[in-house]
């Protein structure tokens, strides 16, 4: 069967491309438009409307047992809609996977990562992942505060064992790429440490969190993955921090490296109240570093709760929580803590984290390098991004709401000065092209020949918060899944996953390890396919090498 | 081969599976409970509950939400039994039902074992209340019977902030130097069982832990009770955002501890038909009379009054392949059947209901 999408404006950043055309499907791709003069089996128009590939998610904390937990914990934040859409089952419930699924395609998202799966929870997270509907998922499996590794760093065992161990998590847990969550300071608090930096040595193993994360970065870049490691640095949250993030930046050296949330380190210590925005400072050196690549984890006023397996900062952020509860899980490796928090407009470090944010999204030139994040559910809920599209792309709205946010928040920032605009071209860029490239996920993120029709048809509103919160239609593999905003059926994807190249002398080392340490198996650690159900629950993408 | 029985008689299974659907149909208030059942006899019941309009509750909820009751008023910190094997150099062991709850527990917390190599001083255990529990050499306690617990708690929570203690049937001495020892801990672990503790006395001992660690570092362990109740709370968790009592009488999930309460809606003639699962033993429904039963039970043993239909379903891990929550590990693992047998799973078993369901309508 071949679908025809016609007459719209075609904006397809990968291949340059941006004017008014057809696009063409065929079995689930995007196909060579035939002839003039063929004909479709169905014609969808799409005259004075906005057409792009389905967007792509690299950070949203959306599956796995802190995730669930944070629902528990919070009964009261998320009632049930009144309203069931007979044919799309639990997707009314107020916070479900299902409402997940939904939530996402409507917006002309197609593929979302789940960034903080620890490796003995893997299956918990690949099965809510599988109840997520009509999209495709990954995970990132988090290394850098299991016992394992640090034992490896410490005995001083040389780069391929690591680069095997690497491998053989990627495997077991069926994921796509590797994070490190303030290396080295979840052990740390295990010990009594209540701060810790990026040359903070952790007790008992003795190397520093810095010596951790070049370790990683060097292993995953070693095994061929695609997605560089994943760095969610040291100090999150705390004034003077961007000097952390700055330091982190320098050690890329050369090699890939992607930091997570980076507006969660953009703050200085000036200003009278010694909280300041360092966003400028950040940016700078971002555009000077074209190994890195960043997300911004953009922060929006609401009630929203802070999910993380930065175990060290959740444990010093419980005093801060909105409402006052919080759990703090310190399970093998980094643990995990959820604690509630609400961004109120009125409060001077909640507007500056609002401008940093911003300003990063602004003042970093190359559309390529920088994701467009909330770090969800921990700066914002991912419901917000049209609102965010919006700011990005329209100087006068972000001056409406500058005015309306503390003078003396705003004036430690350089937000009110930033003229640039986003285009729908950056836009995509940032959303589409750039992601796929990031991941390693050639067939998607752009509209050529060959890739998976995931398309997003979006009507070219002067609104574009209305524009991006209801697509009006999505294309999931070449299947219709929403029309004007509401989704129409459900139906299944994948959890992509890497699988490099190992030695097995590290699986015979893996199960002495678990029989020693914990008298089991290690197959608990891995994820098997019946386990998860459904006929085709992951997708294999191909490394480097 | 599927074992069925309607009234107590053998029967077909798709004829049980038809009088079964027929019961469900002309059912006005459903009630899908004991849920003793793997992740996805959990996650085929509740897409059930959803179709039908019922409510979703556990056999062992009543225990399982006393500690929920606290971490969503209060918040909790909490760590697994394998990293409290490993890491933990004082353990705080509260209630005479930990061992029962959980039979293994002193392998989980290698209670008379080695440990983390990391830790380089000895291990001290103190049981609070532990009733006629055997303790182990070098193990200390403090009060005997459960009904001691939260005033030993509060005085402990007070002795702890520095401040004076009333009278508790154990000396204020005790009390003291268990404080005393308590803030020496580098890495303390509490454990306790809801089922010894009430939902104020669990915020009290979670309250101390909290206290602790504004100077060393405490954290705790709510012994879960069994028929995979966590791994089904999880599930329930991510499909609907709500915990077990759960109900979509109104075509949405609405949660409520006490509305939902399974056996209160029983007792009040407010369920009319009970869909009972118990896949890894033969539990029976805690009530006497009540509205007719349809029972999905690994064996076929009695469950006092013949339910209305039975069907044989396999026991998770051990006919058929499984996912489960694991106590020890604190995450939900997968378990191969360890030995294969044809018998339906309950997960089957529920969607072949449905099917039979959709067939009738």
């Amino acid at each position: 069967m071949r679908t025809r999408i016609a007459g719209g404006r075609v904006i397809d950043p990968a291949h340059g491309r941006d004017g008014i055309g057809d696009l063409w499907i065929s079995d689930g791709r995007i196909i060579v438009a035939p002839p003039p003069g063929a004909v479709a089996d169905e014609t969808y128009d799409a005259a004075g409307k906005i057409v792009m590939a389905g967007a792509i998610d690299i950070h949203s904390h959306i599956a796995g047992w802190n995730v669930n937990t944070a629902r528990l914990l919070l009964p009261e934040f998320h009632r049930a809609a009144a309203a069931r859409p007979a044919t799309t089952p639990l997707s009314n419930a107020g916070w479900s996977t299902f409402a997940t699924g939904c939530l996402y395609a409507q917006m002309g998202f197609t593929t979302v990562v789940e960034p903080a799966v620890l490796p003995h929870y893997a299956l918990h997270a690949h099965l809510e992942l599988a109840d997520i509907p009509i999209i495709d998922k990954a995970t990132l499996a988090v290394l850098g505060n299991d016992d394992f590794l640090l034992g490896l760093l410490h005995a001083r065992e040389g780069a391929a064992v690591i680069r095997d161990y690497v491998a053989w998590t990627l495997d077991a847990t069926r994921s796509l790429g590797i994070k490190v969550v303030n290396a080295g300071g979840s052990i740390a608090l295990k010990a009594n440490v209540r701060q810790f930096s990026f040359d903070d040595v952790v007790p008992h193993y003795g190397m520093s969190s810095r010596e951790i994360v070049k370790t990683l970065q060097r292993a995953t870049h070693a095994a061929g993955v695609p997605h560089p490691l994943h760095v969610h640095c040291n100090n999150l949250g705390m004034a003077g921090n961007a000097e952390t993030a700055l330091a982190t930046i320098a050690a890329a050296e050369g090699l890939p490296l992607h930091l997570a949330h980076l507006q969660f380190y953009g703050y200085g210590k000036e200003g009278p109240r010694g909280f300041s925005s360092a966003a400028a400072h950040l940016a700078e050196a971002v555009n000077g570093s074209n190994s890195v690549t960043v997300d911004v984890g953009q922060v929006m006023f609401g009630q929203t709760v802070t999910i993380s397996l930065d175990t060290l900062r959740q444990f010093n952020a419980r005093s801060q929580a909105r409402p006052r509860k919080s759990v703090i899980l310190e399970g093998e490796a980094n643990g995990a803590g959820i604690v509630p928090y609400e961004y109120r407009a009125n409060d001077f470090h909640n507007a500056v984290q609002w401008a940093v944010g911003l300003e990063l999204f602004l003042l970093i030139d190359d559309p390529w390098r920088v994701f467009f994040t909330t770090d969800h559910p921990n700066g914002a809920p991912f419901t917000t991004y049209p609102e965010i599209f919006a700011l990005l792309m329209d100087r006068d709205l972000r001056a409406q709401q500058i005015a309306t946010l503390p003078p003396d928040a705003m004036a430690v920032t350089t937000l009110p000065s930033i003229a640039r605009e986003y285009s729908l071209t950056d836009i995509a860029i940032m959303t589409r092209a750039a992601p796929a490239r990031l991941l390693g996920l050639a067939d998607r993120g752009h509209l050529g020949p060959g890739a998976v029709a995931d398309v997003a048809v979006y009507r070219d509103e002067r609104d574009r918060a209305k524009m991006f919160r209801a697509a009006a239609l999505v294309f999931k593999d070449g299947e219709l899944v929403v029309r004007d905003g509401a989704v129409t059926h459900y139906r299944w994807g994948r959890a992509l996953n890497v699988r490099p190249e190992r030695d097995r002398a590290i699986d015979q080392r893996m199960t002495r390890y678990y029989e020693g340490r914990f008298g089991l198996s290690d197959a608990f650690v891995k994820v098997p396919e019946h386990a998860v159900g459904g006929p085709q629950a992951f997708g294999l993408v191909q490394c480097a090498r | 081969m599927a074992r069925a029985w309607i009234g107590g008689k053998p029967a077909a299974l798709e004829r049980a599976l038809a009088e079964a659907a027929k019961l469900l149909a002309a059912s006005r208030c459903p009630l899908i409970t004991g849920l003793g059942t793997d992740v996805a006899g959990a996650r085929a019941a509740i897409a059930l509950a959803e179709r039908i309009g019922a409510v979703v509750d556990h056999m062992n909820a009543d225990v399982l939400l006393r500690d929920l009751a606290v971490l969503r008023e209060a918040g909790m910190m909490v760590t697994t039994p394998n990293e409290a094997r490993l890491r933990a150099d004082t353990l705080l062991l509260v209630g005479p039902s930990l061992e029962k709850d959980a039979p293994e527990l002193a392998r989980w917390l290698g209670l008379d074992a080695s440990r983390d190599d990391n830790a380089a001083t000895a291990r001290t255990i103190v049981r609070l209340c532990p009733g006629r529990a055997t303790l182990l050499r070098g193990e200390m306690y403090l009060g005997r019977r459960a009904n001691q617990l939260p005033s030993l708690l509060a005085a402990l929570r007070a002795r702890l902030a520095g401040r004076r203690v009333g009278k508790t049937g154990v000396p204020a001495k005790a009390i003291a130097d268990l404080a005393t020892l308590l803030k020496a801990a580098r890495f303390g672990v509490a454990v306790w069982s809801a089922r010894d503790l009430d939902p104020l006395a669990i915020e009290m001992l979670c309250g101390i832990v909290a206290d602790l660690n504004a100077q060393t570092r405490f954290t705790g362990i709510p012994i879960a009770p069994g028929d995979n109740a966590v791994g089904v709370l999880q599930v329930c968790g991510w499909m609907t955002g709500f915990p077990m009592r759960t109900g979509f009488g109104r075509g949405y999930p609405e949660h409520d501890p006490w509305r939902f309460d399974g056996a209160r809606m029983v007792a009040g003639r407010e369920a009319d038909c009970v869909l009972w699962i118990s896949a890894f033993r033969t539990a029976a429904p805690p009530w006497g009379e009540g509205p007719p039963v349809i029972a999905l039970t690994a064996g076929d043993a009695a469950l006092g009054g013949p339910p209305a239909v039975q069907i044989e379903i396999g026991r998770p891990g051990v006919d058929h392949d499984s996912v489960e929550h694991s106590s020890p590990l604190g995450t939900l693992v997968a378990a191969a059947a360890a030995r294969r047998s044809g018998t339906l799973s309950g997960a089957d078993a529920i969607k072949r209901l449905a099917a039979a369901l959709e067939a009738a309508q």
